[in-house]
């Protein structure tokens, strides 16, 4: 406590606002930094390589926009959420039933309620459409699990995965059952989804570094403290899930626009494992970790399946190993919680990372 | 400014508090004292809204407080620190700071404009920590950064829960010259708890002195020394 003291308070300025926007410039920089990674693999992937990467680079995006989606809540409210996918479903569902083509829909859901049976929207219109019931279905899902902490909220989440994936499978008339629903426009493609998965980065940046990123983060942290600071932390975890799920259904639209086909069964448990298996090993604490987790689980479970399938080493062939991605993914889960809670990536974004080399270096 | 009457709080048999009632004006530094377990904390939580209390009343200028949760308090001016130190850990040093100064820019922006946060830093000496996680801080700089925290609320009551626990003589030297600058500077009311009575006793103009739940005494420092109820306490305790 160094000198004469009449210093801190005296001089005005607005130091405080002229701090919020450069953090707010900060992070407009900091999100295309950390998307970085994953645009050079996609244009690489746009340029070079043959189909059927395309195809993998597709189901890559897909996690990639969910798993950020993830981050947004459980990286700043710091409780697991194992019901993202049920968004991410509402969100494909949500545009197959109403921007299919009635052709299509006569043979698919020809007793479809509410008259989607000859409902046939704009793609752009449906997608915005399904996000509004995403956001809806989030803010009556978040009202509950906002109030509750920790194990709680996480039951709950998976409740809700539970529930509508039971609806996709029973409500036959409307979403087809367990079979599956196509016909669906295909009006994405691999560059479209490269340009949504760094807007989406771009955005769980923002928030991230946003005062309400900050405040929830804090209550995550100290729970008591938060609250003697005069921060609601139910509204604060209210926003990020709403926001997450949004995000979340996004991946959904942008899948069922991509693929034309969908089927309950791609938005359940193996979705929300493996998504979360990406993001912890990453690092949920930042939006860098998630793009980390979703590259090298991508890259590590293609190599894996590839082995999986019986490979030929010299003149020598391998026997096949059905179920090795399985194992393998289980492995790396506990090993990284074993050895690395943190993740990959750790506390620091990927533009924090390398100014911090550059100032390093200078010195 | 602060006024609580007759606060009493019972936690399953325990009766913590026994119609305790203080009061602290603004530009004051009250001592609140008394042996282990005689309800200072307990006092300290209902007044920043973390207990509700069973009956009584809180107050801050005027405002009714009774019963209102934390978040509210604090928007109403009232910061503290915690005896057992509860900082945003993972959040930098700076962050942990911005935070209670986003709440003040909220409900008081014109003090919000008065608290430069670079120099807040600075002047509790954690301008050089300012970007490392709050939990690998020594633990007199976490000291430092609970009050730099509670400053950037920009309090009209500032609650101080054994700020000196753990300090040595100098450091405790520094601090009570800290608080006393606060006093000047921030012109807020300050409740400063502590066991040790040196410190208490050159920086407190007045005293309140719990024993089991009850306010036994209050005044002015030396009357406060001369009360035998609270010599009783006192000598009976280190005897
Ligand atoms: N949350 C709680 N639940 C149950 N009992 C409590 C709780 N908080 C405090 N008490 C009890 O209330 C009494 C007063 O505790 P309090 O922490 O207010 O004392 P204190 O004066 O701050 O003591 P110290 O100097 O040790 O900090 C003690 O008997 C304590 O055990
Ligand atoms: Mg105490």
């Amino acid at each position: 406590m160094s000198d004469s003291a009449e210093t801190i308070a005296a001089r005005p300025s607005s130091t405080a606002t002229r701090a919020g926007n450069g953090q707010f410039r900060r992070s407009l920089v900091g999100g295309p930094v950390t998307a970085l990674p994953a645009v050079v693999i996609g244009l690489a992937i746009l340029a070079f390589a043959p189909a059927y990467y395309t195809h993998l680079a597709l189901a890559a995006f897909v996690n990639l926009i969910i798993v950020v989606g993830l981050q947004v809540f459980m990286g700043n409210s710091n409780i697991a959420n194992l019901g993202h996918s049920a968004f991410v479903g509402i969100g494909a569902y949500g545009v197959a039933v109403l921007s299919t083509p009635l052709a299509m829909k006569k043979l698919s859901i020809p007793n479809a309620p509410f008259g989607l049976a000859f409902v046939e929207l704009n793609p752009f219109i449906a997608a915005v459409l399904a996000l509004l019931v995403v956001a809806v279905l989030a803010a009556i899902s978040g009202k509950i699990i906002s109030r509750l902490s920790g194990v709680a909220a996480t039951i709950v989440s998976l409740a809700l995965l539970i529930i509508v994936h039971s609806v996709f499978l029973n409500w036959t008339d409307l979403f087809k059952g367990n079979q599956a629903f196509f016909g669906i426009p295909k009006v994405i493609n691999l560059p479209a989804m490269l340009v949504a998965s760094v807007a989406v980065i771009v955005i769980a940046r923002l928030f991230k570094d946003s005062r309400w990123g900050l405040q929830l983060r804090a209550s995550a942290q100290s729970p008591q403290a938060a609250a003697a600071f005069g921060i609601d932390a139910k509204r604060l975890r209210l926003m990020a899930w709403v926001l997450s799920a949004l995000i979340c259904g996004l991946a959904g639209v942008l899948f069922a626009y991509f693929a034309g086909t969908i089927s309950p069964k791609l938005f359940y448990f193996q979705q929300i494992f493996i998504t979360l298996a990406m993001l912890i090993l990453g690092g949920m604490a930042t939006v860098t970790g998630a793009v980390t987790g979703v590259i090298v689980l991508s890259i590590g479970l293609e190599f894996i399946r590839s082995i999986e399938s019986g490979v030929t080493i010299a003149g020598i062939q391998l026997p096949q190993l059905l179920g090795l991605s399985g194992v393998a993914l289980g492995v790396v889960i506990v090993l990284c919680m074993a050895f690395r809670p943190g993740g990959i990536s750790g506390r620091l974004e990927l533009d924090e990372q390398l100014s911090r080399l550059f100032r390093r270096n200078v010195r | 400014m602060l006024s609580v009457e007759a606060v009493s709080k019972t936690f399953g048999g325990v009766q913590a508090l026994r119609q305790a009632s203080l009061s602290c004006a603004t530009g004051e530094i009250l001592g609140l004292i008394g042996p282990n377990g005689a309800g200072k904390s307990t006092l300290v939580n209902a007044i920043s809204g973390v207990l509700r209390p069973d009956t009584g009343s809180v107050k801050l200028a005027d405002r009714d407080l009774t019963g209102r949760g934390p978040e509210e308090c604090a928007r109403a001016g009232i910061a503290r620190t915690f005896q057992n130190i509860r900082l945003f850990k993972e959040l930098t040093v700076r962050q942990n700071v911005e935070v209670a100064h986003i709440t003040c820019r909220d409900v008081r922006p014109d003090a919000a404009d008065r608290i430069d946060i670079d120099r807040l830093l600075a002047h509790y000496e954690l301008d050089v920590a300012a970007d490392v996680p709050a939990g690998t801080l020594s633990y007199g700089s976490q000291r430092r950064l609970e009050i730099a925290r509670a400053l950037a609320l920009g309090p009209s009551l500032l609650l101080l829960d054994e700020p000196a626990a753990g300090l040595n003589e100098t450091e405790s030297e520094t601090l009570a010259e800290a608080i006393e600058a606060i006093r000047r500077d921030f012109g807020c009311a300050i409740i400063v708890i502590d066991h040790d009575l040196r410190f208490i006793n050159r920086l407190c103009g007045r005293l309140c002195v719990m024993d089991q739940g009850k306010v036994i005494a209050s005044g002015d420092t030396e009357e406060v020394w001369r009360d035998p109820r609270v010599i009783e306490v006192y000598v009976g305790q280190t005897s």
